[in-house]
């Protein structure tokens, strides 16, 4: 028998002596200082903007949200291109992203023989290391011409053009290579690392029992993967989707380099449009007057907002997933 | 610019430490080397003529440290008005309500030539347009390549039935400024059709038509015209000399046809109307041998100093800028044009009305 070691008798300053001993009380001070200054970051931040951005917001209102005329030369500041540009490139990044992504995952998890699994994995990451400017050269001088160039130009001959059987509008020309579709298609290889290293994570921990139980049940290992597995790791997996959506939302270079610049709304996914980060990054350098600088601002909080809004919906919608399936941890 | 700026930086390396080695003592011994430093900032088109001048000028006083950071011509003008450069570099002539905020004085350094460049299958010899053609293609007025009156200025060349794509630059810039002044000149149905006609940045009537795409930059602008068939763009002369790129040659307002260079350029100088703060436009005047788009580059400094020590060293470099003949054939090889004699006259007056506590600097 050990006598019993000093830091255990509960006198309030050995407590203390000890906690500090141990690190615990400079812990919880630095965790919380970081917290609350990232808090104060955040509100600061929108609060800038919101400061800044005054001299448009009083004199246009919500006009500047609904008005897609955009000449900063004649004062005029319509963002809706920029607000719509940003949603389509986006959304389109994200649709085109989701199957591989997803496709990938489960490949990595279930089905990869592990000595591949290694080399597959550091792939993906690598993809994730690529600077946005890397990406926007290489789409501008080699994947454009190169592949989205001939896949639009086959889309616009196949459903884009309006004496076809099938004929849809947002794939109508005319086309020259820089557009929506092609800055979707760059944004789309820029977040299918982030949203499979993270799927595949996720698919990692869904545990062991839970594919055995359904092994016994009799299930097939597609099955298994369609009704057990995915459906156990959902929230997760929503979770890497609206991070892949956060880079798509702010990514500047690579969109700026591919989505042709053009401050009108877009008819066809083919054409070419702008984003909010695109317009700041281009016209910033060169506002000069109070106006202008105020509505390039002001975009800056939408998408500032756009980016809040986005995420709290899709808190949303993990929280009500996870709440259907509630012997998982979102 | 690109290759310029490197290479301006290599040599500048290179040299200041050679000249760190051998220390050599020159003119002004009593002042350490370095010891007075002019700040600069502004536009980036002028940034690798400033920086080589800047280079040589120290050789020859070495009391002097002068600096030009490039972001922008807005940016040179805000830092200059709030006082916390010493010179600014800018394309754009100051606005009424900038050249209120303060006294400055304004002055042309050099001008620039603006270009356009094209993509068009199986056409590899140059092109010739006039400012009626070009000011159609970028209001959207002719839609493809072999427009009659494209063919009537090229009888020898076949054009491909192919959609023009219009690109322009999408980030502010001088360049666009002196290329839609040009528009603005000499084509009545651009001037009717964008308002305001003018601008570093415009509202592109082929973007309404989605046959217009824009650019960051003159690189941005090149790689789009060379990676899209049947597009055509906009760059500054030394970007397209320096990359190799062909560029189209002009008709201009005297009915001749000329090609970009440092001369022709120079001579769109000459005879220049110059408001009362030392601007002109310079777009399609009447000479026969001038490049018809063509524009100066300004430096502003304050109107009067308080530090006269550093007010008579920048001016005495502005003074060597515009007169020296090294300096000038250094701008010439650099692709920037001198100023013609008048325009060089008029930049002298204007440094001489900078006063230093209410005295003038220069005598």
């Amino acid at each position: 028998m050990t006598s019993i070691p000093a830091s255990v008798v509960r006198s309030p300053s050995a407590r203390l002596g000890r906690a500090l001993a141990h690190g615990d009380v400079p812990y919880r001070l630095i965790t919380v200082a970081a917290s609350i200054v990232l808090i104060l970051l955040v509100v600061s931040f929108g609060l800038m903007l919101w400061i800044t951005s005054a001299p448009t917001r009083t004199q246009f209102g919500l006009q500047s949200l609904i008005s897609s005329d955009w000449n900063p030369s004649g004062e005029i500041f319509g963002s809706l291109p920029f607000v719509v540009g940003t949603l389509l490139t986006s959304l389109v990044g994200l649709a085109i992203a989701l199957p591989f992504s997803l496709s990938i995952a489960i490949f990595l998890v279930e089905l990869c023989p592990p000595r591949l699994r290694g080399p597959v994995g550091t792939m993906v990451e690598l993809l994730a290391a690529i600077p946005s400017v890397v990406y926007g050269l290489w789409g501008l001088f080699a994947f454009i011409p190169a592949v989205v160039k001939p896949l639009g130009d086959f889309l616009l001959k196949l459903l884009g053009t309006p004496t076809n059987f099938i004929y849809l509008p947002f794939l109508s020309g005319p086309f020259f290579g820089t557009s929506i579709f092609a800055s979707g298609v760059i944004l789309a290889i820029m977040v299918v690392p982030s949203i499979t290293a993270i799927t595949r994570d996720v698919l990692l921990a869904v545990p062991a029992a839970q594919r055995e139980a359904s092994f016994a049940l009799g299930a097939t290992h597609s099955e298994t993967i369609s009704k057990v597995i995915l459906p156990y790791g959902m929230s997760g997996i929503l979770g890497a989707i609206i991070l892949g959506l956060g880079r798509a939302l702010g990514e500047t270079m690579a969109v700026t380099m591919t989505v042709g610049n053009v401050s009108e709304l877009p008819t066809s996914l083919l054409n070419p449009g702008y984003t909010m980060s695109s317009v700041i990054a281009n016209e910033w350098g060169e506002a000069r007057s109070l106006l202008h600088s105020s509505a390039l601002l002001e975009i800056g909080l939408m998408l500032f907002a756009t980016s809040l809004l986005l995420n709290v919906l899709a808190r949303l919608l993990v929280w009500s997933v996870s709440r259907k399936n509630p012997d998982q941890r979102g | 610019m690109t290759i310029n700026k490197s290479h301006a930086i290599a040599s500048w390396l290179a040299l200041s430490m050679f000249l760190a080695a051998c220390a050599a003592p020159t003119a002004a011994p009593q002042e350490p080397k370095g010891s007075t430093a002019l700040n600069g900032s502004g536009a980036t088109f002028p940034q690798p003529l400033y920086e080589d001048w800047a280079f040589a000028y120290s050789q020859l006083d070495p009391s002097v440290l002068i600096n030009y950071a490039g972001g922008g011509s807005g940016q040179g003008k805000t830092d200059i008005t709030k006082g916390t450069v010493d010179y600014a570099g800018s394309d754009a002539a100051l606005s009424d309500a900038e050249a209120a905020t303060k006294p400055l004085v304004q002055l042309p350094s050099v001008a620039g030539a603006v270009v356009a460049i094209f993509n068009i299958p199986d056409v590899t010899t140059t092109v010739v347009l006039d400012g009626q053609v070009l000011g159609d293609i970028y209001s959207g007025k002719i839609e493809k390549w072999n427009d009659a009156a494209i063919v009537k200025l090229n009888p020898k060349l076949t054009f491909p039935d192919l959609p023009i794509n219009v690109v322009h630059r999408a980030d502010g810039s001088g360049t666009s400024s002196i290329f839609t002044t040009y528009l603005c000149a000499a084509n009545a149905n651009w001037k009717a059709a964008v308002n305001p006609c003018k601008g570093t940045t415009v509202d592109w009537p082929v973007d309404k038509l989605k046959r217009g795409q824009g650019g960051r930059g003159n690189q941005g602008v090149a790689a789009a015209v060379q990676k899209t068939s049947g597009a055509i763009g906009y760059v500054e002369l030394a970007y397209a000399k320096n990359n190799g790129i062909d560029y189209a040659q002009m008709i201009n307002s005297a009915n001749k046809q000329v090609d970009a260079t440092v001369a022709s350029t120079t001579a769109a100088t000459v005879g220049a109307a110059f408001s009362d703060r030392n601007s002109a436009d310079i777009v399609n005047v009447a000479s026969a041998d001038a490049w018809p788009i063509s524009g100066f580059t300004y430096l502003i400094v304050a109107k009067d100093f308080t530090d006269c020590k550093k007010a008579g060293k920048l001016l005495q470099f502005f003074n060597w800028v515009l007169t020296d003949s090294a300096a000038i054939s250094r701008a010439g090889k650099l692709l920037y044009s001198p100023l013609g004699d008048d325009a060089k006259a008029k930049s002298l007056a204007a440094l001489k009305t900078v006063t230093c506590n209410g005295q003038p600097v220069l005598k």
